[in-house]
């Protein structure tokens, strides 16, 4: 309902953009025509039209932009609404559970169980909202030190591991030579975090991610995280950088998220004088994420 | 014991409901996608006695699946659970077909009263049937005209014709009736049906009517019992004199 509203505006916008435009050049060919004599008034008369018909279409660029980044973000605050309440739903209803009825030991050990892990899903979404916050503010100082950047990935997996309980030679990870860069820790934990996260939870049941680090001209170390999931098609691979994008389709419902992710994941390496970016010979033959990072020589 | 089909794709939610439905002694069925759910309320399989259904299933989303039991002639008692409370969510649900609705978080206590409430009137619903084997109009029956409604058994009978209602459908029913001859605001019946009170659209609310009219009007696009009162809202008429 609300999509085919905002269709209908952006359609307005652009036609009423091209009505504009049509509409002066009739008045300035007629223009033309009465006063085709006076060389120098017709100079002027070019420029002052090509700058009016430029901010015609500017300003119809702009609000069509407007209008699909107010939808985004609709679907955003949907999701992030879904994804704060479901798990407070479950731990409110766990503890009721809790107060109200006779629980037997292991019972209860796995309600807390379930709880704790609620709280982890509920963190991560928060920490995701402010940390997209903490990075529109560029004026923050960074605390900049030297990392261990293959010490960063192997924490990561160990912890993606745990959280999505995968075994290790479902989320295999291949070291590779030791590398030091200067950075923000928590911000390249956070952006390798996402690329792993993302990989198993586009991964659906099967998962096999391949996680590897390498070295790319002695200048940078790129850190490639391959999956077998659902793939990309080609022209959503720069889009998915975008804040709160997400591919349309079913697939976005199925796979939760906030569509902060890779927008956290690219700004982290712009950031840190690298870059993201994704590859996929399209969908049905999964991804591969690169995060390519500059290194201390 | 009544059997419950949860669908649920959080799969802690939905352990905690079977946990606490268990509890009260019912039979839980879980499934995380509608398109189960649809594969199990096929007329020919193991009726339910009340299914909780999530909105924001993979796939199919609740919405749809609502639409679609409705549509097969699959009338369970269903109550909608999900994130979304804003009145238009609350309102879509109602309209796709359901008998109730809960946001979440929800309070346990909440929801497993309202359970009751629909296993109640389920009860009442059979035990009605049953006893119209003995075809005896009940006292809970609105005839006019050549049509009757049978509020408890969710019925609206039109000459041979009978069409099943859903709760909601029945209660607005009920409340234009005991305001007969009287016009009704949309406002009313939103607060009064529903027990919304903030600024919503009420257009949803028209479908209800357009709904109804299909079934009690003999040209639904000039109603003779269900009016429309221009700017304000309904008026039921039991006996329209004849135009």
């Amino acid at each position: 309902m609300v999509v085919a509203g905002r269709q209908k505006s952006v359609a307005f916008f652009i036609a009423l953009g091209i009505g504009l435009i049509s509409v002066i050049i009739l008045l300035y060919v007629g223009w033309v025509l009465l006063n085709w004599r006076t060389g120098i008034l017709l100079f002027l008369g070019v420029i002052l039209l090509t700058m009016i018909i430029g901010g015609i279409v500017l300003n119809t660029i702009f609000l069509v932009r407007e209008i699909r980044l107010n939808a985004q973000h609709d679907a955003f605050i949907n999701a992030v609404t879904h994804e704060l309440k479901t798990p407070i739903a479950s731990i409110r209803l766990y503890l009721e559970t809790l107060q109200t009825r006779a629980v037997d030991e292991t019972k209860r050990r796995e309600f807390y169980r379930i709880m704790l892990e609620d709280c982890e899903r509920l963190l991560a979404t928060i920490e995701q909202v402010l940390r997209t916050g903490r990075i529109g503010a560029s004026a923050r100082k960074r605390n900049l030190t030297e990392i261990d950047f293959a010490g960063v990935v192997e924490k990561s997996v160990e912890r993606v591991r745990a959280l999505h309980r995968v075994p290790a030679e479902s989320l295999e990870y291949r070291p590779g030579p030791p590398v030091r860069m200067v950075g923000d820790p928590e911000e390249v934990q956070a952006a390798v975090s996402n690329l792993l996260d993302n990989a198993v939870k586009y991964s659906g049941k099967d998962v096999h991610v391949k996680v590897e680090t390498e070295r790319v001209n002695g200048r940078y170390v790129a850190l490639r995280v391959t999956d077998r999931g659902p793939g990309i098609p080609k022209r959503e691979l720069k889009r998915i950088f975008k804040r709160f994008y997400r591919v349309p389709g079913t697939l976005a419902l199925r796979v939760k998220g906030t569509g902060l992710g890779l927008y956290i994941v690219g700004s982290v390496a712009k950031r840190h004088g690298g870059r993201a970016w994704a590859e996929s010979e399209g969908p049905g033959h999964g991804s591969t994420f690169v995060l390519q990072l500059p290194i201390v020589k | 014991m009544s059997r419950i089909l949860v669908v649920e794709d959080e799969q802690h939610l939905a352990e905690g409901l079977r946990f606490n439905l268990e509890a009260e002694r019912h039979d839980v069925q879980v499934v995380d996608t509608g398109e189960a759910a649809l594969e199990l309320l096929q007329p020919d399989a193991a009726p339910f006695d009340v299914v909780i259904l999530d909105v924001m299933l993979p796939g199919m989303d609740g919405f749809a699946v609502m639409s679609e039991m409705r549509r097969a002639g699959q009338f369970v008692p269903t109550l909608m659970l999900t994130a979304r409370g804003h009145p238009e969510d609350v309102l879509r649900g109602f309209e796709a077909g359901a008998d109730d609705y809960l946001t979440k978080p929800f309070e346990l206590a909440i929801l497993i009263a309202r359970i009751r409430g629909l296993l109640r009137r389920r009860d009442w619903l059979r035990a009605s049937v049953n006893h119209a084997a003995a075809p005896r109009e009940s006292s809970d029956t609105f005839i006019f005209g050549d049509k009757s409604v049978h509020f408890d058994r969710l019925e609206l009978r039109v000459r041979d014709q009978t069409f099943p209602l859903t709760l909601m459908e029945a209660n607005v029913l009920r409340y234009l009736i005991a305001h007969e001859d009287k016009t009704v605001s949309r406002k009313a019946l939103l607060e009064d049906v529903w027990g919304l009170h903030e600024d919503t659209d009420t257009r949803a609310i028209d479908n209800f009517i357009v709904r109804l009219r299909r079934y009690i009007e003999e040209d639904p696009t000039r109603p003779r019992h269900l009016r429309t009162v221009r700017g304000v809202g309904y008026r039921f008429v039991a006996s329209p004199a004849e135009a």
